[in-house]
């Protein structure tokens, strides 16, 4: 049961977007964003969604992935949207009670941050899909990089290094988890039955174990790492460089155009 | 009599990945009153996997597991009470211990089947007395105690819940030649006290020469064999085929063999090596 919480969410295929580099990734999603909230009219947001979708094909990843991942954030969709629906400040009243009322331009409010709000999911989705956690940590620490010209000369490289070995040891503590719970199930613990407290209770004899041995590899992981000399990010070296590649310049060109499509189509229309 | 039966055992670790394969498959035996089983195979044979099913812990994907001719999935929401005849004891089971005490960490089995006051004191007294936890020990914090000590303390842990069948996976891994003996002796005095079934898991063919019965034989989620050790460790060809072997004495009795020298080959503890070779000196080579 443990197994099925998705991290890192990564899914093996071979598309343009899997190969494109991972900064340029992050970039461009933080840019289409941006642009997809300054969409104002339905000509614009049609726009975005029509270019959303059509790099959802092409990632080449099964839809009903994307949808598992909107399924999490539905409840946040359904409540923006029905708040935006009273917030309307013109246009004609559909509905009307107590203070409130649903006006023309309520609906059309609440159907564009529900709109927003699933390309939104869907495009960082396209983003964790196409890449691995430590390309992003890798790509996150580069893009961060210039940093170290205001003075958090280590502090970038320190935030990465935690940031890939917290990745790293998910799996590992997650497995380290299931042995506890099936040891203190086989002294009989009951963690699935009774009352909230006595749920949160049992949980008791599993954080304990699970704290200790996190601690315990804690160490082993350090002195494992000051054993290779490991002394910080200062002169160290990359097994893999990134480099941009055509596609990369490609992808950043078709992405541009999607920007500036939003905008041409806020202005004319 | 038997207390445990395990029929045709299935179980298929259905996960996200398309290698599906049965980590265990078709396995069936039977435990008698107060024998002890050792199962050994290579690592990945399926050992583990089949011991879960044996408390409930995992469930069998198709087959039956048996405890008292009962079948323990008969009613699921039981399943706990099971736990309570059937003991588990993981690969290092130091690393479950939590409580602030020795004795509370020992009590924590035997609450969770309904036990309180003095009857749990009773029963953890009762247990560290089998086993040979001092009192002194009761007070102490289970974290500061030795890697051997721990391992008791957890193993007592599990036996304070009085089980009827108690399964090791592994109790000597890691631990110093004199803490594997305390594993032993500690695994053999429950057994006396209490008329228990006890079924282990090792590596060591030499600690298995020495304390099973029957061996359980597993390769690649199948079962090999399941004979009496002389039964099994007679078939040395068929153990080294599946990357196990027979114990180190007996191998030096092949060599003797092999090197012409008129020795039996079913020796597989050093005390009958001792006896064999007394023997042969006494029949001036003529044994």
């Amino acid at each position: 049961m443990l197994r099925d919480i998705t991290f890192g969410q990564y899914y093996e295929s071979h598309s343009l977007i899997h190969k494109t580099d991972p900064r340029v990734k992050i970039v461009l999603l933080f840019l289409l964003i941006i642009f997809i909230f300054l969409a104002q009219n339905g000509f614009a947001l049609g726009f975005a969604a029509a270019s959303v979708l059509i790099i959802m094909l092409i990632t080449k990843i099964p839809f009903k992935l994307y949808l598992k991942n909107m399924k999490a954030i539905l409840p946040v969709l359904i409540f923006t949207a029905v708040l935006n629906l009273f917030y309307g400040e013109s246009g004609r009243v559909l509905v009307s009670f107590w203070k409130l009322q649903i006006t023309t331009d309520g609906v059309s409010r609440a159907i564009f941050m529900a709109v927003r709000i699933t390309l939104l999911i869907f495009i960082s989705s396209a983003l964790t899909y196409t890449t691995t956690p430590n390309d992003l940590t890798d790509a996150i620490e580069r893009l961060l990089s210039p940093l170290k010209f205001v003075g958090l000369k280590n502090a970038v490289h320190t935030l990465a290094m935690m940031m890939t070995i917290a990745l790293r040891f998910i799996p590992t503590l997650i497995e380290e988890a299931e042995k506890i719970m099936n040891a203190q199930k086989a002294r009989g613990a009951d963690l699935e039955n009774g009352k909230l407290t006595e749920r949160v209770k049992a949980l008791i004899p599993i954080l304990i174990p699970l704290l200790i041995s996190s601690v315990r590899r804690a160490y082993e992981l350090a002195e494992a790492m000051e054993c290779r000399c490991y002394n910080g990010g200062e002169g160290r070296t990359r097994m893999k460089q990134m480099h941009m590649a055509g596609r990369d310049f490609i992808v950043l060109g078709a992405s541009l155009v999607i920007c500036g499509g939003i905008i041409t189509l806020n202005i004319l229309l | 009599m038997s207390v445990l039966e395990v029929k045709n055992l299935t179980h298929t670790y259905s996960g996200n990945t398309p290698f599906v394969n049965d980590a265990v498959s078709g396995v069936s035996f039977t435990a008698n009153k107060g024998e002890i089983i050792g199962i050994i195979g290579h690592t990945g044979s399926g050992k583990s996997t089949l011991v879960q099913h044996l408390n409930g812990l995992l469930k069998p994907t198709s087959g039956e597991v048996f405890i008292d001719g009962e079948n323990i999935w008969d009613n699921p929401k039981e399943i706990r009470k099971i736990r309570s005849k059937v003991g588990l004891v993981f690969q290092y089971p130091e690393y479950q211990l939590f409580e602030e005490t020795v004795f509370a960490d020992i009590a924590f089995g035997p609450k969770n089947m309904g036990l309180s006051g003095e009857e749990l004191k009773q029963r953890v007294l009762e247990t560290c007395k089998i086993i040979g936890v001092k009192d002194e020990y009761l007070e102490k914090s289970p974290f500061d105690l030795s890697g051997g000590e721990k391992r008791r303390v957890a193993i007592a842990g599990v036996m304070a819940m009085r089980p009827e069948v108690i399964v090791f996976d592994e109790p000597t891994a890691g631990l110093d030649p004199k803490g594997r003996e305390n594993v032993s002796e500690i695994i053999n005095e429950y057994r006396l006290a209490t008329g228990a079934t006890v079924i282990i898991i090792s590596h060591s063919m030499e600690d298995m020469a020495l304390i099973a019965d029957r061996l359980i034989v597993m390769n690649k989620g199948k079962l090999e064999m399941f004979d009496t050790v002389e039964n099994v460790f007679k078939n040395g060809d068929r153990l080294r085929a599946i990357g196990l072997n027979v114990p180190i004495v007996t191998r030096v009795f092949y060599e003797l063999k092999a090197a012409g020298i008129p020795v039996p080959d079913d020796v597989f503890t050093v005390s009958r090596a001792v006896e064999v070779l007394k023997q042969i000196k006494a029949g001036g080579g003529n044994a």
